[in-house]
């Protein structure tokens, strides 16, 4: 039990938290801490450091994507993974580019969740296909705006291969198959897709905090 | 100058201020045709002191109209008591003019500054007040004056104008309060959804708890939990996808409209700005993904999963609709076209070329079947699209 887990659970309602809580206990996972918005859970994950944040997005008042920058500002180890009942794809597309590591909706199987929590543990992300499909269609919508440059991102025709391919629901055994690669060289290619996007969101957080006299350049 | 909504708030105010402007500029008019001939006069002194009142009542009404906070109470009485001061100023005619003067119809004491009370009355009572106003100053000036004949248009005139400015401050005053419930029911509509969201997020939320317990527990709880994941599915869509929304350039977003299709067979990926199209297109769109998933739920059985992808390319818009079942053998699509009995690729080309575009199927043993829909963007405005 040394090696467990360790996971935070985030959501406002008080009746997941528990359920998902315990659900996660009972697998085997160590739950260090519940918080129920964004403020406590951005004190409680620096008080405690947990491998996991389970997120949920909708947190009343709060966003999910606040907290999510807040730990990770403080914590860029930690790895969160969103677990939305909100269906709100722009906020998923907006937690995925604060850095978050993956996306589960709630009805999910308790299995399909922890097999999700281990694997966002492991570094890998979770990517569903409709995640797939909000992050081809961010990359899309860059290309197509006015302002391309050389800080915009871009994918590599291999990597839209890829993302088109998940969006369409096959696994990364069947991506690699079709494509002639190992499914881990799939899952390098959509590692990469997202730190590419999340990257672009951090430098252009930043680039706006200087224009607007936030931080020192 | 003045703060934004106040034309709701107060509607009448650009009336106000516009019939005090006449005022002020009748005024003028009416104090020089008295002082260049104010030689004529029987009592010089007389005619001085009517135009002092004059000034005086036109400064005082000027600052009871538009003190604020205005009411419509005070304006009333205010515009009541200025036809009764303008009647006192006419009635001081046979005072101070001479008979010469009145037998060749000078202008009566006020001459055209004793129009003003009409319009005030009109603004403050509508039709009523204005017919009223101009039939009090009509009869000052039939009374005060010897020819009443030489009077007629003038009388016309009053008439016209408290009936027109009447007029128009009533449908002001309909459409004003209009406005204003428009604005209360719009507000207590976006409080309504505020409040909605937060009921509707906890329901979604017990539903989706009591649907992953019962799927755990199983037996009867598992039929419950199936039941209640429906209702989460439907609960869900009928929130994210709202009403399906064409916009006042008949465009429709074509990924919420996809999103709509989303259950727990279905999974569709889509981006997260809108796809808009023109509405017959998504229409057209739409009737086609529904006769392929249709087809997936008949050749391939009724719980087989299948992917929606809409890729938004940019110049165009890309389609896929996927199952993982066993394929559409080799000729079967074409000879079945032959036959003259496969409504469905028939009607599903028919449908994508008539909007210009292509659909192709790409199909095998093991590999399941993907149909895949392009469609060109007609007007290039995809590309100065902004977020």
């Amino acid at each position: 039990m040394a090696d467990a887990i360790t996971v935070m659970v985030v959501d406002d309602h008080p009746i997941w938290r528990e359920g998902v809580a315990r659900d996660l206990t009972e697998r085997g996972l160590d739950v260090v801490a519940t918080a129920p918005d964004a403020g406590a859970a951005v004190r409680i994950a620096r008080a405690v450091r947990p491998r996991v944040v389970l997120m949920d997005l909708n947190l009343g008042e709060t966003s999910g994507v606040q907290a999510i920058e807040g730990i990770l500002e403080a914590l860029p180890e930690t790895r969160i993974l969103v677990l939305s009942a909100s269906g709100e794809h722009a906020d998923v597309l907006e937690a995925v580019k604060a850095g978050a590591a993956g996306y589960l909706v709630k009805s999910a199987s308790a299995e399909e969740l922890l097999a999700a929590v281990r694997r966002t543990a492991d570094g890998f992300p979770v990517f569903t296909p409709g995640l797939a499909g909000l992050v081809l269609g961010e990359y899309r919508r860059l290309a197509g705006t006015d302002h391309t440059g050389p800080e915009v991102p871009a994918l590599t025709a291999r990597e839209t291969d890829v993302l088109r391919l998940v969006a369409k629901g096959l696994t990364a055994r069947q991506i690699g198959e079709r494509l002639g690669v190992s499914h881990r060289t799939v899952e390098t290619h959509v590692q990469s897709t997202l730190r590419k996007l999340q990257l672009h969101n951090r430098v252009q957080l930043a680039r706006y905090a200087i224009e607007k006299g936030i931080v020192e350049e | 100058m003045t703060r934004p909504g106040s034309d709701v708030e107060h509607p009448f105010e650009p009336l106000w201020r516009g019939m005090l402007v006449y005022r002020v500029l009748t005024l003028v008019s009416a104090a020089a045709g008295v002082l260049l001939s104010l030689d004529d006069y029987a009592s010089r002194a007389g005619a001085l002191a009517v135009l002092a009142a004059m000034v005086a009542w036109t400064a005082a009404s000027g600052y009871l109209y538009l003190r604020r906070p205005v009411g419509p109470d005070r304006r009333g009485r205010v515009a009541a008591a200025d036809v009764v001061v303008t009647f006192a100023v006419m009635a001081s005619t046979p005072l101070v003019q001479t008979p010469e003067q009145l037998a060749a119809d000078a202008a009566v004491m006020g001459s055209i500054w004793t129009s003003g009370p009409v319009l005030a009355c009109a603004i403050a009572f509508g039709i009523p007040g204005g017919i009223v106003a101009a039939a009090v100053i009509s009869a000052a000036l039939a009374g005060f004056q010897a020819q009443l004949e030489a009077e007629l248009p003038d009388i016309q005139l009053l008439a016209l104008a408290g009936l027109t400015i009447g007029f128009a401050s009533t449908v002001l005053r309909r459409s004003a309060e209009r406005v204003r419930r428009a604005v209360a029911s719009e507000a207590a509509m976006a409080e309504r959804e505020r409040l909605a969201r937060a009921v509707h997020d906890g329901v979604l939320q017990v539903l989706g708890y009591v649907r992953r317990r019962g799927a755990e527990l199983g037996g009867p709880a598992g039929e419950l939990g199936t039941l209640a994941g429906e209702q989460e599915v439907a609960l869900r869509t009928m929130l994210t996808s709202g009403p399906a929304a064409v916009d006042e350039r008949g465009r429709r977003d074509l990924a919420a409209a996809l999103r709509g299709l989303g259950s727990s067979r279905i999974t569709v990926s889509a981006p997260a700005h809108p796809v808009e199209l023109p509405a017959h297109t998504v229409d057209e769109l739409m009737a086609v993904v529904g006769a392929a998933l249709a087809n997936v739920a008949l050749h391939v059985g009724p719980d087989a999963p299948a992917w929606v992808l809409l890729d938004d390319v940019g110049p165009g818009v890309e389609i896929s609709v996927r199952d993982e079942g066993p394929g559409i053998p080799d000729g079967r699509l074409a000879a079945a076209e032959a036959e003259g009995r496969l409504g469905v690729a028939r009607s599903m080309r028919g449908r994508v070329h008539d909007l210009g575009g292509t659909i192709t199927c790409d199909t095998g043993p093991g590999r399941g079947t993907e149909w895949i829909i392009e469609l060109a963007r007609e007007d290039p405005s995809w590309r100065t699209r902004s977020r």
